[in-house]
């Protein structure tokens, strides 16, 4: 078992990386497009910063199946105290009461909300073992066509932030609406602290920060943008979106397989401690038996004798 | 001019090309070496790529970004 988890999560794993390439140029043609024109213009609806929130949505990743350690507790522990914290902070006079809508990610987020008697819109399961873009666009949709209607004016998601393989981190991060900073730490944390893959950054020596700033380095550049820059934004925007959301699934999903490979060491070198023990026990016990055995055969020989 | 195409599973193509023909909103266009920089949308379509020693390579999309950049440098973001 723990073999089979760490080979999903190696896979997990690759899988996020592959789609790196991908990232770095959406988000360096973001930075582009706004250093060339003001992101605050135009009224983009996806980033757009609304004044009045009136429905939050949170978002919760979990895993399908249980028996992966501490992922999924600690997953619904963060989501309980920055909810808590959340809930207790002090409102803006007239700003009038604020709802809490949830989204399930996986069926033990599901069970989880249900237990707390929490209002949920949907429950998205199967996300799978090996994330495909195909998988995660119902879900992406969903919150896309959910905020645009207006029914929550802000979406927070709670998942599982993968640090290396053995460490693992329950993260909250707001993704609606979108933030440039936002969006760039995500897709740094594609690459892991430690490990196999942590290397990869030195190697392809990999920028992160695109030149925000045209006075800096090689100026402005004259693009043309076709077929408007409000058009390209719009559908950039949708794009980043549904990268991060696949990243943040990605990811959750490398930390599970990894969090279970941890559990089904556990098991395995405990259950291996267990039978040493018993074995031992066993032993002990035959051993004295046999020992009494043996005095009463002798004992009663001397007898007889 | 170097081309690069990638989507969200896997690096298409990224090598030295000679031409890039695509659908965008706007109409279909083909880039050539030298092209002046632009930034468009790609709509739904396939994607034709004719390399260095004249092998054309052929990728559908539903839809991506096309960004020419300074340098004779072309790179496409796609979805499949």
């Amino acid at each position: 078992m723990e073999l089979v988890s760490a080979t999903k999560m190696r896979k997990s794993q690759q899988i996020a990386l592959d789609s790196r390439p991908y990232s770095f140029a959406a988000l360096e043609l973001l930075a582009n497009v706004s250093a060339l024109e003001d992101l605050k213009k135009w009224n983009i609806p996806l980033f757009e910063v609304r004044k009045n929130i009136k429905r939050v949505l949170f978002v919760l990743v979990a895993s399908d199946k249980g028996l992966a350690g501490a992922f999924n507790s600690s997953v619904f522990k963060k989501f309980a105290a920055h909810f808590s914290k959340w809930a207790s902070l002090a409102r803006p006079k007239g700003a009038g009461r604020e709802d809490h809508i949830f989204l399930a990610i996986g069926e033990k987020a599901n069970a989880y909300l249900q237990k707390q008697g929490y209002n949920i819109v949907k429950k998205f399961t199967q996300a799978g073992d090996f994330t495909t873009p195909e998988q995660v666009k119902p879900i992406i949709d969903f919150i896309v066509q959910g905020y645009l209607e207006k029914k929550w004016d802000r979406v927070i998601i709670i998942s599982t932030h993968f640090r290396s393989a053995l460490k693992q981190e329950p993260h909250v991060r707001r993704v609606l609406p979108i933030d440039f900073d936002h969006v760039a730490d995500t897709i740094k944390q594609i690459i892991p602290e430690r490990g196999k893959f942590a290397e990869l950054i030195k190697e392809q020596n990999i920028n992160f920060v695109p030149n925000r700033n045209p006075s800096a380095g090689s100026g402005l550049r004259e693009y043309t943008i076709e077929p408007a820059p409000e058009k390209v934004l719009e559908k950039l925007a949708e794009h980043l979106f549904f990268m991060q959301i696949y990243h943040l699934i990605l990811e959750a999903n490398a930390s599970e397989h990894s969090a279970r490979r941890m559990a089904m060491k556990t098991a395995s070198d405990n259950a291996c401690d267990l039978g040493e023990k018993l074995n031992l026990q066993y032993n002990k016990s035959r051993q004295s038996r046999i020992t009494t055995e043996i005095a009463e055969i002798s004992a009663g020989a001397e007898a007889q004798s | 001019m170097k081309l690069s195409v990638y989507s969200l599973k896997k690096i298409l193509f990224q090598d030295e090309a000679r031409l890039l023909n695509c659908k965008t909103v706007a109409g279909e266009i083909t880039v050539l070496d030298n092209h002046e920089t632009l930034i468009t949308v790609l709509s739904a379509g396939a994607i034709k790529v004719v390399d260095d020693k004249a092998g054309e390579h052929f990728f559908p999309i539903k839809s991506g970004f096309l960004e020419v950049k300074e340098n004779n440098e072309v790179r496409c973001i796609v979805e499949e």
